[in-house]
């Protein structure tokens, strides 16, 4: 494949000759790659072109769809996600998931960002710490911390997103999977979400599927291109956006199509 | 030139007028007559209820005194209150819900959380059916045979409150998985996403936002459990006993069928139609109170999961 696929020497993800079906029809299609630490990989392409079901490869989400079949291996520092014995709840708390449409709980914002540290163990006394540093890591700190016992659901939509990444941040994970984080948001509200990635991605990997070129341009350090099922272009973003490899790619990233 | 304009604007607009009012009479009138239908349909229903209750309440209201309320029946049930029966349906309520709740719960989680596609769901998802639309007689005479004489609890309490619990189950079930399916698919993959377990999921998160649906199965399986009578007959409730059940191996007597008895085997008919009416007073008051709650339980959940 591609130069910066082999450039990458101690990749944190690596996906190698992955295949994916729903029922009859495949939907990915042989896809390889090798995700660096501490960047921002985006991954883009026409609706219907796989990459969010390749995302929800990464965590194993589609474990939870019926009649999905995959072949392939999905490593995770070297370890087979795919292989004998992985606990996927485990997993998930090491790849965390931040979804397209904000979602947070019925519940009061501190709930929804101590629901998991709960469920892991965090005990009571050390919770506040938790959840307020997850708050501060998601940027969000500042304009909640004076009614943490109201409802998630009373907040603005970009408050929601950033919320649900705060509740993803209080896991602990090491890589974050972001399906189309902004798709719903107005520009402003995308615009903090996307100086937040930028801003995480020294502590964290971060894979992010976005229709939005020039969100991808932005703020990721690597591209991925996917057409059909197939991974068609993957590479330093600068080079993917400024000088593409494949005409389908150029095509696309011009505006030709999707 | 501007005449003819002005004709012609004029001619247009009355062409106009004149499609626009025939169209707009039709669909008015029969906008018109479905609201009338539909208004008379609703107001019926309503009209119903409110006869019922203001027909029990007049001829009822009169029997009602605390001694009615506290006391045992006496002289053949011709004087005297109602209190045994109060409490045995009290148990009955109490005793059903506690047995079909949990049942009925963990069943519904099972059929929509867990269980695939398959022919043994759907062969569980048609007994659920079935069981829903059979006769309460039916249900009598299963408990008769099951509990009364199979498992040997006789003519009891323990007997009547599982032999009602089968009856409610199913009601439970189908308003638990509608409440379940109510609940947004995101919270689920949202907290399975923060490495949180399938069972912590429902239960920290789905069982929850299910809570108020899971509510309004219970207030309409009260009602059931409270009215119910040949399930109750044929499997402990008692013609006369004018003492409490002192275990759940005793009979009892309930409110439906001591109306059912006053009314059409009694004594004496007549004279205790106004004991009849406030057995039947004391009953709907029941039944309305602990809808009651169940309502302000249902909207106490809902208030907290929305703001």
């Amino acid at each position: 494949m591609t130069e910066a696929i082999q450039n990458v020497s101690h990749p944190q993800i690596e996906v190698e000759n992955l295949n994916l079906w729903y029922g009859e029809k495949q939907a990915l299609d042989n896809i390889s790659m090798r995700i660096p630490k501490n960047s921002v990989t985006a991954l883009i392409g026409p609706s219907g072109c796989g990459k969010s079901t390749f995302i929800r490869c990464l965590n194993r989400m589609n474990d939870l769809v019926k009649n999905c079949r995959i072949e392939g291996k999905v490593s995770i520092e070297g370890n087979n996600l795919y292989g004998k014995g992985v606990d996927v709840v485990d997993l998930r708390k090491h790849v965390g998931m931040v979804f397209q449409k904000a979602n947070p709980f019925p519940m009061s914002i501190y709930d929804n960002i101590a629901y998991g540290p709960r469920l892991h163990g965090v005990s009571k006394k050390d919770m506040d710490g938790v959840v307020e540093s997850a708050l501060r890591s998601a940027a969000i700190w500042n304009e909640i911390s004076d009614r943490l016992e109201s409802s998630a659901l009373a907040l603005s939509g970009g408050q929601q997103q950033r919320l649900c990444i705060a509740r993803t941040l209080a896991v602990k994970p090491e890589i974050i999977l972001f399906d189309e984080p902004c798709s719903a948001l107005d520009p402003i509200s995308t615009s903090k979400i996307e100086e937040l990635i930028v801003n995480l991605k020294n502590k964290y990997t971060i894979v992010i599927v976005t229709h939005n070129m020039q969100q991808a341009a932005r703020i990721s350090d690597y591209t991925a291109f996917f057409l059909m099922g197939r991974l068609i272009e993957f590479g330093k973003t600068k080079q993917v956006f400024q000088n593409p490899r494949e005409k389908s790619t150029e095509d696309y990233i011009t505006g030709r199509f999707g | 030139m501007e005449l003819g304009s002005n004709v012609n604007e004029n001619n247009f607009k009355s062409i106009r007028a004149r499609g626009g009012l025939n169209i707009g009479l039709n669909a008015r009138t029969s906008e018109k007559l479905a609201f009338a239908l539909l208004t008379l349909s609703a107001m019926t229903t309503a009209g119903f209820v409110v006869i019922i209750l203001a027909y029990i309440i007049y001829n009822g209201y009169s029997a009602i005194s605390i001694e009615f309320l506290t006391e045992m029946p006496r002289m053949r049930m011709t004087q005297g209150g109602i209190y045994p029966a109060i409490v045995g349906t009290v148990y009955l309520i109490i005793g059903s819900m506690a047995a079909a709740l949990p049942t009925g719960i963990m069943a519904a989680v099972y059929l929509n959380e867990y269980a695939g596609e398959n022919r043994t769901t759907w062969l569980i998802e048609m007994a659920i059916s079935n069981l829903a639309g059979t006769p309460s007689v039916v249900f009598g005479l299963f408990g008769l045979a099951l509990f009364v004489k199979y498992f040997g609890f006789g003519s009891s309490l323990l007997a009547s409150c599982l032999t009602l619990s089968l009856l409610i189950i199913p009601v439970i079930i189908r308003s638990t998985q509608e409440a379940l399916i109510a609940v947004p698919n995101e919270y689920r993959e949202s907290s399975l996403a923060l490495g949180i377990s399938k069972w912590q999921t429902i239960r920290h998160v789905v069982l929850p936002a299910a809570i108020p649906g899971i509510v309004t199965g219970t207030i309409l399986s009260i009602g059931r459990v409270a009215g119910e009578t040949a399930p109750i007959l044929l499997t402990g409730a008692a013609y006369f006993l004018p003492r409490l059940p002192d275990s759940i191996y005793s009979g009892f007597m309930a409110l439906p069928y001591h109306l059912f008895v006053l009314a059409t085997s009694g004594t004496n008919i007549t004279q205790t139609r106004p004991l009849q009416y406030g057995t039947a007073l004391v009953l709907l008051m029941i039944v309305l109170g602990l809808n009651l709650i169940a309502v302000l339980i249902r909207r106490h959940y809902r208030q907290k999961l929305k703001i």
